[in-house]
């Protein structure tokens, strides 16, 4: 079964169209990089996924569940981590782990584990027991990360992980995603601006401009496919010809 | 009942650990009103501790035994400072080196006129020098000494024309021929008490407890708007819509977390307001000292029971209305700013009925304020004051209606993509009026 099946994604707001009939299919287990310039609707193609926002027409599964039927089954197996997502500042970072994992388990056994995972994942040490509000941006996105990622989500949705962050803190975030894909059963759909990320991480990607894919595939055949060096030339080429 | 349970607690500690919130809503209350209370208390005494210490001048211009009769009951228990002087002109002039606020100036001929059966005028100065509440109260002073001499003194001068003429009465039934003796009937009982006293005694509780009310209902739209709006600002929205949790749950969350520090908010402002009005009047004598039981006007454990449904139906509602708005908000502040114009609606029956019953305001006035679901919310919690449950009731079923009304709005925006997208900001309004354009997305 497909972790994510998108047909004929379209989108619109208002008078704009932000998605023009997007699709793709996403393996389980992989990690799929979806990238595009700004105002590609890679945002919006998250969100629809993520049952926060509606497609205008087409279909959305998430592991053979409709995300406008059953959005309810879709969030009990997903996790999404928007771009600019914050943390609740007048927790502790502890207490908001506690408070996420809480919604995926049913007693306090499992959610000590849950947030045993957190800990390991955000690698913040003592500093979870602090305010979250005391973060600098790089403590606030390796929490969101481990948020994202500490209940082994089937489906995690991950819209720019590592931004935001300095090199050490990236490729910390990296080998989580890389770990969490590889060993736990994690799918992950991600959407980045760095080109080096998501060749590094993804198995496949779309490349995803004015509301529609325009290619999909491993990066070597990507590369291949537009006679580019790395991903950042195809990236160029695709756009170029949008 | 896990998940509401995670997000009431939640809810709770962000909005307290907030110290804007615990701050301006829950301590404020409990510090300010008593500091109010003790600077008047303070201020009072001060005047007190004035009138108490103060002395008057007095300056005659006049001789005879009448004159020297009121001199003496002048002199007499008061702290007098004699004016030595050969005119009026100089004796103003030595009263004002004195420190005394209140000359009284016994011209020439008081003897004469009062000795041949007219009126004998005296002349009270105040000296004004910084216009302070003790410069007026030593006035009151001199006015009421001069008042009880004059009782007596035509008290005593009736008794003797009495004598004289040989007719029957007493002076005192001369000079008031009539007495008026008040009574109050109050639910059907006739009770030998005042109308005044009964009304001063109810008013406090039946005026206070609308103001209760409606304080909550104001903390508690503020304190549901931020939390919308705090999540909105820190960017956890889209995070908690995205959690295995049903969106009514986070809904009834939310509401029940706003609901907590409402409660805190306005206990603290009870609290701190009981011990304003008893700072601040506590110079004020006991006009009486009845007991509310004793006139048989007091909330019974059923109207406590209907007041508790009306503050329930009435807060569900407004906090409804609070989260369905503050959705539109981008931040605190515009939050704020949008619950501002929610806030002033509940305000304004809160206002107009604390004076006044709605039966007596102009017909449109009277409608106006009806359409305002608010407005029952008061009118009910007065009904069940005065045991009027017919009324109570009636509020309570309308209130009800308007709050599942803008709960199933509340429970719509949160089920819809409409919490994440709805955006407005006061400029839009204006762009609204100039030219149609499409709402900004992020793609």
């Amino acid at each position: 079964m497909d972790a994510i099946e998108a047909t004929e994604l379209t989108k619109d707001f208002g008078s704009t169209q932000a998605l023009r009939g997007a699709s793709f299919t996403v393996k389980e287990h992989e990690i799929f990089g979806l990238i595009g310039p700004n105002g590609a609707g890679k945002t919006t193609t998250l969100r629809i996924l993520s049952t926060l926002i509606s497609a205008s027409s087409g279909r959305a599964q998430v592991f053979g569940y409709d995300v406008a039927r059953q959005p309810e089954k879709v969030r009990e197996i997903l996790s999404y981590l928007p771009e600019d997502a914050g943390a609740y500042q007048m927790l502790t970072g502890m207490e908001f782990l506690e408070f996420m994992a809480g919604f995926y388990s049913r007693d306090r056994a499992g959610t000590r584990s849950i947030v045993e995972e957190g800990e390991k994942i955000s690698g913040l040490g003592d500093r979870l027991n602090d305010r979250v509000n005391g973060y600098s941006k790089g403590m606030k996105r390796r929490l969101l990360i481990a948020r994202a990622l500490m209940m082994k989500p089937k489906l995690a949705i991950l819209d720019e992980p590592t931004s935001g962050l300095d090199v050490i803190q990236s490729v910390h975030v990296r080998n989580m995603i890389r770990e969490y894909a590889d060993h736990q059963g994690v799918t992950v759909l991600l959407s980045s601006h760095n080109m080096l990320e998501v060749e590094y991480l993804c198995g496949r990607v779309a490349l995803i401009s004015g509301g529609v894919v325009m290619a999909e595939g491993t990066p070597d055949a990507l590369k291949e496919r537009y006679g580019a060096k790395n991903l950042e030339e195809v990236f160029m080429e695709v756009t170029k010809s949008e | 009942m896990n998940n509401l349970w995670a997000i009431v607690v939640k809810e709770v500690k962000e909005l307290v650990r907030d110290p804007k919130i615990l701050i301006g809503v829950v301590l404020m209350p409990i510090i300010i009103f008593p500091i109010m209370g003790a600077a008047i208390q303070i201020s009072q005494e001060s005047v007190e501790r004035a009138i108490m210490g103060a002395s008057f001048a007095v300056y005659t211009d006049d001789e005879g035994f009448v004159t020297d009769a009121l001199l003496s009951y002048l002199y007499t228990n008061n702290t007098v400072v004699p004016i030595d002087a050969g005119s009026l002109e100089d004796a103003l002039g030595a009263f004002k080196a004195t420190d005394s606020s209140a000359l009284i100036y016994i011209p020439h001929g008081y003897h004469t006129n009062i000795t041949l059966g007219q009126k004998g005028v005296l002349r009270v100065y105040a000296n004004l020098r910084s216009l302070n509440m003790a410069e007026t109260q030593s006035t009151n002073v001199v006015t009421s000494l001069i008042s009880v001499y004059n009782y007596y003194f035509s008290i005593s001068k009736i008794r003797n024309l009495l004598t004289q003429t040989g007719s029957m009465g007493t002076p005192e039934a001369v000079r008031n021929p009539i007495e008026v003796h008040y009574a109050s009937i109050l639910k059907g009982n006739v009770l030998d008490i005042p109308p005044n006293a009964i009304f001063s005694l109810v008013m406090g509780q039946s005026i206070m407890l609308p103001i209760m009310v409606m304080m909550m209902v104001v903390f508690a739209i503020q304190m549901a708007a931020t939390s919308i709006a705090l999540e909105k600002e820190q960017k956890t929205l889209e995070t908690l819509m995205t959690l295995p949790v049903s969106r009514l749950t986070i809904l009834a969350g939310k509401l029940s977390g706003s609901i907590v520090i409402a409660l805190a908010g306005s206990v603290s402002y009870l609290i701190g307001f009981g011990f304003y009005m008893n700072s601040a009047f506590s110079f004020v004598p006991q006009a009486t000292t009845m007991n509310i039981d004793d006139v048989g006007v007091g909330i019974t454990p059923l109207g406590l029971v209907l007041v508790g449904v009306v503050i329930f139906v009435t807060l569900v509602s407004a906090l409804a209305m609070a989260l369905s708005v503050a959705v539109f908000a981008d931040n605190v502040r515009s939050a704020q700013s949008f619950t501002g114009a929610l806030i002033t609606p509940i305000m304004i029956p809160a206002v107009v009925l604390m004076f006044s019953d709605i039966e007596m305001l102009p017909q449109t006035v009277q409608w106006l304020l009806l359409i305002i679901p608010y407005t029952h919310s008061i009118i009910a919690t007065k009904a069940a004051f005065l045991a009027n449950y017919v009324v109570v009731i009636r509020s309570i079923l309308f209130i009800s209606v308007w709050t599942f009304v803008v709960l199933y709005v509340a429970a719509k925006i949160f089920s819809t993509e409409r919490i994440i997208t709805a955006r407005f900001t006061f400029g839009d309004l204006g762009k609204r009026f100039r030219r149609k354009r499409p709402p900004a997305v992020n793609r």
